[in-house]
């Protein structure tokens, strides 16, 4: 589950029970990158969250993305991984396009 | 230079691939065979004329992918060393895009492992091409990776 904007606002306060919060770098590439108009954030979610539900918080945020989740497979830490691996501080996360290297 | 495993080159960079010296590099007076491919840039795509490529990489996680093929190619392959070089940023009609470079006793292994070199390189590295045309561009249609489709929930997150 990922920090809903009420739950970050109280991050954003001096409440100090932050326990719960991870923080992952988020890389994108190729068209995805264009979508997103960066190519790499770090971003805050709930310790825990799924690379699924990381997902699922660009979409919210990107609607674009939506449809290209089929053709993408993820990364983390450099190495393929599956959508439902759980995702721990640190951790560098990518939604990788069909390459076309070579 | 640090010449990890078997003296082999894996790299990316943004110059003019030196074909030569990276040929050169591979050989050996115990081997009797070099296999090299040399990819380059094709003047046309889907019938329609290029201007040119803008290639971009994953660059950490491509690098570990190009290493990976160069350990699967000295377990599967009778072959002495290998040189991989992808180049990266904008390239003209008919420049290196791509060089691989295998030396081996023999020349079987040498071209199996080549083949399966470029082959499982255009497959997993994380490395995107867009196509620049006169009236617009795409990003290249490219293959999905292969990559695991859910987690063992049993087995501890590696």
């Amino acid at each position: 589950m990922l920090l809903a904007p009420s739950r970050r606002a109280g991050y954003n306060s001096f409440v100090p029970s932050v326990s719960q919060s991870i923080r992952v770098k988020v890389l994108f590439f190729g068209r995805l990158k264009e979508i997103a108009g960066r190519a790499e954030e770090v971003i805050e979610a709930v310790d825990g969250s799924t690379i699924e539900q990381l997902f699922s918080q660009y979409v919210t945020r990107l609607p674009e993305l939506a449809r290209y989740r089929s053709s993408l497979v993820a990364s983390r830490n450099q190495e393929f991984a599956a959508w439902d691996t759980a995702l721990h501080s640190g951790d560098e996360v990518a939604f990788l396009p069909p390459v076309s290297g070579g | 230079m640090a010449t990890p495993l078997h003296e082999d080159i894996y790299q990316l960079v943004r110059e003019p691939i030196n074909m030569a010296e990276l040929a050169r590099h591979v050989r050996a007076p115990e081997d009797g065979a070099t296999v090299t491919f040399d990819g380059f840039v094709r003047d046309h795509s889907h019938n329609r004329p290029t201007h040119y490529l803008d290639y971009e990489a994953y660059e950490s996680m491509a690098l570990a992918k190009m290493r990976e093929i160069g350990a699967q190619l000295h377990e599967k392959f009778a072959i002495h060393r290998v040189a991989m070089v992808h180049r990266l940023g904008r390239l003209e009609i008919g420049q290196t895009s791509v060089f691989i470079a295998v030396s081996a006793a023999h020349r079987n292994p040498a071209f199996d492992a080549c083949r399966f070199a470029i082959d499982t390189l255009k497959r997993t590295v994380p490395i995107w091409k867009k196509e620049y045309f006169e009236d617009g561009a795409v990003w290249a249609d490219g293959e999905l990776p292969p990559a695991p489709a859910a987690t063992s929930r049993a087995k501890p997150a590696s």
